[in-house]
């Protein structure tokens, strides 16, 4: 079932029809449109103080960022070109450069040389660099490639929920930035949400960007677990079996992995609705690839629009997927909660901004982009700031959580 | 053996592909692994019969060798008999 035809707010003729700001973020007319459509049905006042403009644009004006070209603004993800179309690279994480003569299959590909990989890339096919590097474990996505999950897709019906009896409880397990806003936003709404971090792997968003960090996780609880340890997994799972919602974006194969079974709790939970953020969906090969913000924006087409509209090769925003992925999940949790049953929601970030392109107006964005390919290196559209609240300490509120299970 | 080769076991469904290659027979349950599965698939031996991970990535003590798994299957991983560990396992101290 395709989530995204259950909801008649996201059609065209729906969007508010706003005079085109003169230099915007693109994207950022529909990510208003979908917090202006959670507020309303959530009356929080705290959501209607927030914009997509200020949700898209918070990291850059935190860390002073400029429009980017063919390189991501936090600097992990690279357009390059191959004999066909362009490719996003991300190499954000320590090892990924260990993976790259793999991909091109030769051993004496020298890693750290960007000019090496960029004239290599040069020679193959797009499609084919991306297929090979996702089996590898790369985030990459073609600029021409189409999603191939939709935004949303439900994997298992749940139960019907038992009468509420205090704030809605989140269980937020997700790390860097889609599913910690979506938590956030959840937050805002009126839950009460509880940050769960891995002790080997906390959130390294922590360290990394203590300012963003701050922003997505004020005011949650913090929960730190050992997760190999099967004392720590069951008090897990008993938490989790008192959530109302789940948020977590880890691989389906590394939750099972861990003896998590995210269908079996979804099918044994009253109104239990849980949601998985993944680069581009779940089902067949699709389930093993990764996929960060840049990459994920260009794998869902809006450096083909940008392209289309203005010649450039570009990313169109700072890890855009992201944010608009976040935005995007609480919404549809919210909205599963008010059908009364729980569900497994699986969401494809590649796909979030394929449907997000799909219902900008289309004079609106070609305006954006068209502005944005022109202001490549300028600093962003001015975001209204707003101040963090408070931030837990990792596993500050582990006794008390785990205590009362 | 060139880094991104794929290589097929011949006693179960693992498939994995070379990351990193040093000198040395890469096997799977303790069998050697070839670019082709052969017709009749054998038995994995008793003592290399843990199973592999879809997705975990494999090394020698060494460091020599690095396989990734692209297919899981109930055969595990060995070079020239020395068993492979999974990357991000980490070792046990020596006393507690």
């Amino acid at each position: 079932m395709r989530w995204a035809n259950s909801s008649g707010v996201r059609s065209r003729s729906c969007l508010p029809r706003k005079v085109t700001p003169p230099f915007a973020i693109p994207l950022s007319g529909w990510a208003d449109a979908q917090l202006a459509a959670m507020a309303a049905f959530t009356t929080s006042s705290r959501l209607t103080a927030v914009s997509g403009t200020m949700l898209l644009g918070e990291r850059a004006a935190l860390n002073g960022f400029v429009i980017p070209g063919r390189h991501s603004c936090g600097g992990g993800c690279r357009l390059f070109d191959t004999r066909d179309a362009p490719v996003a690279l991300t190499l954000a994480r320590p090892d990924d450069r260990t993976l790259l003569p793999a991909l091109f299959g030769d051993a004496s590909v020298d890693p750290d040389d960007n000019g090496d990989i960029a004239q290599r890339l040069r020679r193959e096919s797009a499609a084919d660099i991306v297929a090979r590097g996702r089996v590898l474990g790369l985030a990459m996505a073609a600029l021409d490639e189409h999603p191939v999950s939709p935004a949303a897709t439900i994997t298992a019906q749940g139960l019907p929920a038992a009468p509420a009896t205090g704030l809605p409880l989140v269980i937020d397990l997700s790390a860097l930035w889609a599913g910690p806003l979506a938590a956030h936003l959840l937050d805002m709404s009126g839950a009460q949400v509880i940050k769960v971090e891995s002790v080997n792997r906390p959130d390294r968003m922590r360290q990394g960007d203590p300012a963003l960090f701050a922003r997505l996780n004020q005011d949650k609880a913090n929960v730190a677990l050992d997760l190999r340890q099967s004392a720590d997994r069951d008090a897990l799972i008993a938490l989790i079996r008192r959530a109302d919602i789940v948020i977590e974006a880890a691989r389906p194969r590394a939750l099972l992995q861990l003896g998590i079974d995210a269908d079996r709790l979804v099918t044994e939970t009253p109104g239990l609705v849980w949601v998985t953020i993944t680069g581009h969906g779940a089902a067949g090969d699709a389930a093993q690839w990764i996929g960060f913000g840049d990459d994920c924006s260009v794998g869902g087409g809006l450096s083909a629009a940008l392209h289309t509209a203005t010649g450039a090769t570009g990313f169109g925003g700072d890890a855009c997927a992201d944010p608009l992925t976040g935005i995007y999940a609480a919404r549809a949790a919210l909205t599963q909660r008010t059908r009364g049953v729980g569900a497994r929601l699986i969401l494809s970030m590649s796909g979030i901004v394929a449907e997000a392109l799909s219902n900008e107006g289309e004079e609106t964005l070609q305006a954006m982009l068209i502005h944005w390919a022109a202001s490549v290196g300028q600093p962003f559209p001015a975001v209204p700031g707003r101040i963090a609240g408070s931030v837990a300490a990792l596993g500050a509120d582990t006794a008390a959580w785990l205590a009362s299970c | 053996m060139k880094p991104g080769t794929k290589l097929k076991s011949a006693v179960c469904d693992t498939e994995v592909m070379i990351i990193r290659c040093g000198e040395g027979a890469i096997e799977c349950g303790g069998a050697p692994m070839g670019d082709a599965k052969p017709e009749t698939l054998g038995t994995p031996s008793a003592d290399h019969a843990n199973g592999t991970l879809m997705g975990k990535r494999y090394v020698d003590a060494a460091g020599a060798f690095e396989l990734l798994c692209v297919k899981p299957g109930k055969g595990s991983l060995s070079v020239s008999g020395a068993a492979l560990s999974t990357k991000d396992a980490k070792p046990l101290p020596a006393s507690d």
